[in-house]
């Protein structure tokens, strides 16, 4: 296995006294395509807060690009899942995504090439003709777009999306998820998605979180990790996807 | 009006409407996008508290103003950036608390009898030179530190997660920001009063807001609707002989008022504008 650029070992965390993770152990390579997949409050989120340094784990470790979460979460671009706060904010797209230029250590805030790079990361999400629409005129689907871009902005090493497709359409998902695809040429990205179908042809692996973690580093989606994940049965339907042979995993995972 | 202007007091309340209508426009938009507005009052509330120790002690009036309102905006601001949950009631006891110091500590003061009315409402009309200076230095601290902090403060008030990751100092610039709304109230509150102060806060930038793409602007329209707000609300009680900060308030609150009847009506043409001609079946 190749150095990993993601690297939790044994990581617990609990919430008031409930754990929300246990024994969390992922080793993530670098230009990994991973999808963390499970059911609600099965600890998706908060695990993406610890990768961010946003939360500290009660036990074990978490390195990132070898540096503790905290040191390198300016180099991880990172789209939250809950867009809904702050929504009559009097800011518009561009301000929006410019945010995701800002670093610690400079006098000047924004500069023409900071311009630059907001607007072509709107522009690869097909959002550059908001650019100066006011956060709030845009529909949900929109906003997750200007959110992605603004991730996109710094050109982070790693891409951490929490649920990126919750309100876009089929359309934006295809198209959302070829533009991962082409970004992942060059970087890590950790997704959390539910769209597990859709996603099934672009990840190269897949975490099942419900507080604890099974790493699948081929990217197919069984059925046993579904019931797992899921803790009911969830029906797969492979549409078009030939090459998607649902195998069931080895005991000890 | 003109020539009410030959009053040296009339132009020295002009001027600290003035003042005090750009430090609230930009602090006030602050608070408000950042939903502060209880902590604002907290801290105007608390700073009663201030004015007590200052007789009892004898010490200066500033002195003990500036030092507690400092001292609550610092707690205040503690408790929201680390349980932000139970923020609200921190504040609540603070704002109480501060204030029957106050009213204790004068009723122990021999031979002082501090007008609550004007703690409330303010004079205006007996505004000393010396707070004008005051004001403008305060306001001139205020411009430039928002022109110079503005993509941090838009970032923090937005989304302060986000700007944590991407290494903006969040607690300090927030702190940063409520020390100056704090010496922002405790300034404007011997010129207008604590009423006033909220509503100064609160109305123009809320106004603002609604019709602004920025934050930048959002805290320039909100200074011109607190000078246009201070002006006429001067030229009327000028003219009735009425309490000059009460008629400022009833002033801004009439243009909220309008502004939000406006919204409403301009919200249903646009509805009807929208909905499809009905169409008549022929058959």
């Amino acid at each position: 296995m190749k150095h990993p650029i993601i690297d939790v070992r044994n990581v617990y965390f609990s919430y008031n006294g409930s754990p929300i993770l246990t024994n969390i152990c992922l080793q993530v390579p670098e230009k990994e395509f991973v999808a963390f997949i499970g059911p609600n409050g099965g600890g998706k989120t908060t695990l993406v807060k610890l990768l961010l340094g946003l939360l500290a784990p009660d036990q074990g470790t978490i390195r990132i690009m070898d540096k503790p979460p905290s040191k390198v979460a300016h180099r991880i671009g990172y789209a939250p899942q809950d867009m809904s706060i702050n929504k009559a904010f009097p800011i518009s797209v561009l301000d929006v995504v410019l945010m995701g230029r800002l670093s610690a250590h400079s006098w000047v805030r924004v500069s023409r090439k900071d311009i630059m790079a907001a607007e072509k990361a709107l522009e690869s999400l097909e959002m550059k003709e908001y650019k100066d629409r006011k956060i709030d005129d845009l529909s949900g689907g929109q906003r997750e777009r200007v959110f992605i871009a603004r991730a996109l902005a710094a050109d982070p090493e790693i891409l951490l999306l929490d649920e990126p497709t919750a309100n876009i359409d089929s359309h934006g998902r295809t198209y959302l998820y070829n533009l991962l695809k082409e970004l992942n040429r060059t970087k890590t990205i950790v997704v959390v998605s539910h769209d597990t179908m859709v996603l099934s042809s672009y990840v190269t692996a897949v975490a099942c979180i419900n507080r604890d973690l099974h790493y699948h580093d081929e990217a197919e989606i069984t059925q046993e990790m579904m019931d797992m994940g899921y803790h009911c049965p969830v029906e797969l339907i492979a549409h078009g996807i030939p090459h998607r042979i649902l195998k069931t995993h080895g005991s000890g995972e | 009006m003109i020539e009410a202007l030959e009053f040296e007091f009339m132009r020295n309340a002009l001027m600290a409407g003035l003042f005090a209508s750009l430090i609230c426009g930009m602090i006030g938009s602050f608070v408000v996008v950042n939903r502060l507005v209880f902590l604002a009052g907290g801290i105007a509330h608390s700073a009663f508290g201030g004015i007590g120790i200052a007789f009892f002690f004898g010490i200066p009036y500033l002195v003990g103003t500036l030092g507690v309102a400092l001292a609550a905006a610092i707690i205040m601001t503690g408790v929201v950036l680390t349980r932000k949950s139970r923020a609200d009631t921190f504040i609540g006891i603070l704002w109480a608390v501060g204030m029957a110091i106050g009213i204790i500590l004068m009723d122990l003061s021999p031979g002082y009898n501090v007008n609550l009315m004007s703690y409330l409402f303010g004079s205006i009309l007996a505004v000393p030179k010396s707070d004008i200076y005051w004001m403008a230095g305060l306001s001139a601290v205020i411009v430039l530190s928002t022109y110079f902090f503005y993509r941090d403060i838009l970032a923090i008030s937005y989304d302060d997660e986000f700007a944590r990751l991407r290494g903006v100092p969040v607690n300090l610039i927030y702190f940063l920001f409520i020390a100056l709304v704090a010496v922002g109230i405790v300034l404007i509150i011997r010129v207008v009063g604590l009423i006033l102060i909220i509503a100064l806060l609160t109305i123009p930038p809320y106004i603002a807001e609604k019709y602004c793409r920025s934050l930048a602007r959002m805290m320039i329209v909100a200074t011109l609707l607190s000078m246009a707000f201070n002006l006429s609300g001067l030229w009327i009680a000028y003219c009735y002989d009425l309490t000059s900060g009460a008629t400022i308030i009833l002033v801004a609150a009439g243009a909220f008022f309008i502004s939000m009847v406006a919204d409403m009506v301009l919200k249903k043409l646009k509805k009807q504008g929208k909905e499809p001609p009905v169409s008549v079946n022929p058959t």
